[in-house]
């Protein structure tokens, strides 16, 4: 009995510039989730180089790992990850707690962050108590409380009707024309054209790579 | 500092939004505490109402009775009993560290004043009686070496005599018939702190001179003229009184012609052995009570872990979650951590005021439960042994998951 390699991502070689708008699209299973934990700082691979602004990721203990997710990258779930008896405040400001040194006044810049998403009235609704869009626009605000440098969204709109996903998609997009580098992970060809760059992966490799006019 | 508040403020407001988890989760350290401090307190009343008898006069009392019994069984091969004599109290009196000795005769007798009578009980004594009984002249004088010399017919009273035969007048000065002899009451005694023993009211008595009660109430001794018919000997609050009990042992064979290996016809009762055989048998019972507490207390730890790992799995995702936005391993660790010892904090603190209200139910009877900072620190630091014990095994799992993982956990 011998048990057969599986390699989620084989020979990949991938520059992402700063200020770039990159969707990562691909079916299941094709290599494009374990793409996102690697440049999320979540995971490491079995061999090669990972460098993000920089850093080389292989080099980092676990909590240096967690230091650099929190600095660096902003996360955006699927299913939003909110928690649900906090308000959209103290949700945003949830990054921010673990910030060292010890970030000054987290509910200004959590207020900031909402407004920025259009959600500056709703800072002390329940996540139950608003919308869809609403809540990721609330998980897109966490995201950006700690000032990353890289926002990375895992399905953003797969739990979203379509109406919103435009909206939550056009969000991004000005998001990125304020210099903040997007990395979209889907499997929605509608939700790649937003992007400048759409990489294209199956079974662990990429199959193509283009860049793009962005729709409007 | 700063940096624990924030971890304290989030383990509170978690346990805050799941209040009947929280309030389920700490009810077993509730009970465990409350069943520690509970029985931590009974073992201190117990321990105090030991020391408080250990001191008192009464613990460092011995008392020589005539043994009826003792001798041999059959009643014909029962010598003709030789009495105790007054000698035998002055040399007792003479022990390195007694403080009193006394000896008395005492009858059932009525007594009868100008408007009531009343069955009592008789007692002639000596001037150091009163001292050897721990009682105290209330008002008027106590009897005294003239009284005992002259043989007067002068009397002391408890309260109860006071009460019964005189009501509201002032029995100084009056006139109390003992069985049909007239005494002059000279003080009455106060009230006796001993307890109602077997039934016997201790303030039920008349106290008189040994000589006028021996001469004219219960009546002499064939053999000898100064008998006394038992004899107390206290000891000073230091005194060794296994040492005072072996040279009241010597003085007796001596004075009664008992050779050193015969069994002697009377029998010395020393109270303060007693006490020291009972604090024996009670501290295993406050170490069976306290183990017993410990025991729930665990219990209530037990229940703590569960719940923080059910609460762990419930969290998963939250957990993956708070790792990807850059909570670190220690981060979680201390959060979780946290959540158990105030758990057991909160449960700790109501635990106290529930081992404190235990006292008021109505079933304790003679035990005290004496609450002290020393066990309700002891009780309530047990509690926060606990939460860390109980609450690590739960917490380091949550720290050890994969935030990959965690995050697609739903």
């Amino acid at each position: 009995m011998g048990s057969t390699e599986v390699r989620a991502l084989d020979d990949v070689s991938l520059d992402i510039e700063q200020g770039d708008f990159v969707a990562i699209i691909g079916s299941s299973g094709s290599g494009k989730s374990s793409l996102m934990n690697m440049l999320g700082g979540l995971d490491k691979p079995t061999s090669g180089d990972v460098f993000i602004a920089g850093q080389d990721m292989r080099g980092l203990s676990s909590s240096a790992l967690a230091r650099f997710r929190n600095e660096t990258i902003g996360f955006i779930f699927q299913q939003f990850q909110l928690l649900p008896k906090k308000s959209a405040l103290k949700n945003v400001t949830l990054p921010l707690q673990y910030r060292r040194p010890r970030y000054d006044e987290p509910l200004k810049r959590a207020q900031v962050c909402l407004e920025m998403v259009g959600l500056g009235e709703r800072s002390h609704h329940k996540p139950t108590e608003l919308s869809g869009g609403q809540q990721q626009r609330v998980a897109v605000a966490r995201a950006l409380a700690g000032e990353p440098k890289v926002l990375l969204a895992d399905e953003p709109t797969g739990a979203l009707d379509s109406k919103t996903s435009v909206d939550i998609m056009r969000l991004m997009q000005e998001l990125n024309r304020d210099g903040i580098t997007i990395i979209v992970i889907t499997h929605d060809e509608e939700v790649a054209a937003y992007a400048n760059r759409v990489i294209e992966f199956r079974d662990g490799k990429i199959i193509a790579d283009k860049r793009q006019e962005v729709a409007a | 500092m700063r940096r624990l508040l924030t971890t304290f403020g989030l383990a509170i407001s978690s346990l805050v939004e799941h209040p009947m988890r929280s309030l389920l989760t700490s009810l077993g350290v509730i009970i465990g505490v409350g069943a520690v401090f509970a029985m931590l307190a009974i073992g201190e009343g117990t321990t105090r109402q030991l020391m408080e008898q250990a001191n008192s006069v009464s613990t460092r009392t011995m008392t020589v009775y005539q043994d009826w019994g003792r001798r041999s069984g059959r009643s014909s091969q029962a010598r003709p009993r030789k009495p105790f004599i007054e000698s035998d109290v002055e040399e007792f009196r003479n022990i390195p560290g007694v403080v009193a000795a006394s000896g008395e005769v005492s009858r059932n007798v009525s007594a009868v004043s100008e408007t009531a009578d009343w069955n009592s009980t008789l007692t002639g004594i000596d001037t150091d009686y009163l001292n050897a009984n721990d009682l105290t002249v209330q008002r008027g004088r106590a009897i005294n070496f003239v009284d005992l010399d002259q043989r007067a017919t002068v009397a002391l009273i408890g309260q109860t005599i006071a009460r019964t035969l005189y009501r509201d007048q002032d029995p100084i000065g009056q006139r109390i018939k003992v069985n049909n002899i007239p005494f002059e009451i000279i003080g009455v005694v106060n009230p006796s702190d001993q307890q109602n023993w077997r039934g016997q009211d201790p303030d039920d008595f008349i106290l008189a001179p040994l000589t006028t009660a021996r001469n004219r109430v219960t009546g002499g001794n064939q053999y000898v003229s100064s008998h006394v018919e038992s004899i107390k000997v206290v000891g000073g609050p230091d005194a060794d009184l296994q040492r005072i009990q072996a040279e009241m042992d010597i003085i007796l064979k001596r004075s009664r012609g008992i050779k050193a290996t015969e069994t002697p016809d009377y029998r010395i009762f020393n109270f303060a052995a007693n006490i020291a055989a009972r604090a024996k048998t009670d501290r295993t019972g406050t170490l069976l009570l306290a183990a017993m507490g410990i025991v729930s207390l665990i219990v209530g730890g037990v229940g703590v872990m569960n719940i923080m790992l059910v609460s762990v799995t419930e969290r998963t995702w939250e957990i993956g979650l708070r790792m990807a936005i850059g909570a670190k391993k220690s981060d979680i660790l201390t959060q979780f951590l946290t959540e158990a010892v105030l758990l057991c904090l909160f449960g700790g603190l109501a635990g106290l005021a529930l081992g404190y209200s235990v006292a008021l139910l109505p079933f304790w009877g003679d035990i005290s439960l004496v609450y002290t900072l020393q066990t309700a620190s002891i009780a309530f630091g047990s509690a926060m042994f606990i939460g860390v014990v109980f609450g690590f095994l739960p917490a380091r799992r949550a720290a050890q998951l994969n935030p990959i993982e965690a995050l697609r956990h739903e």
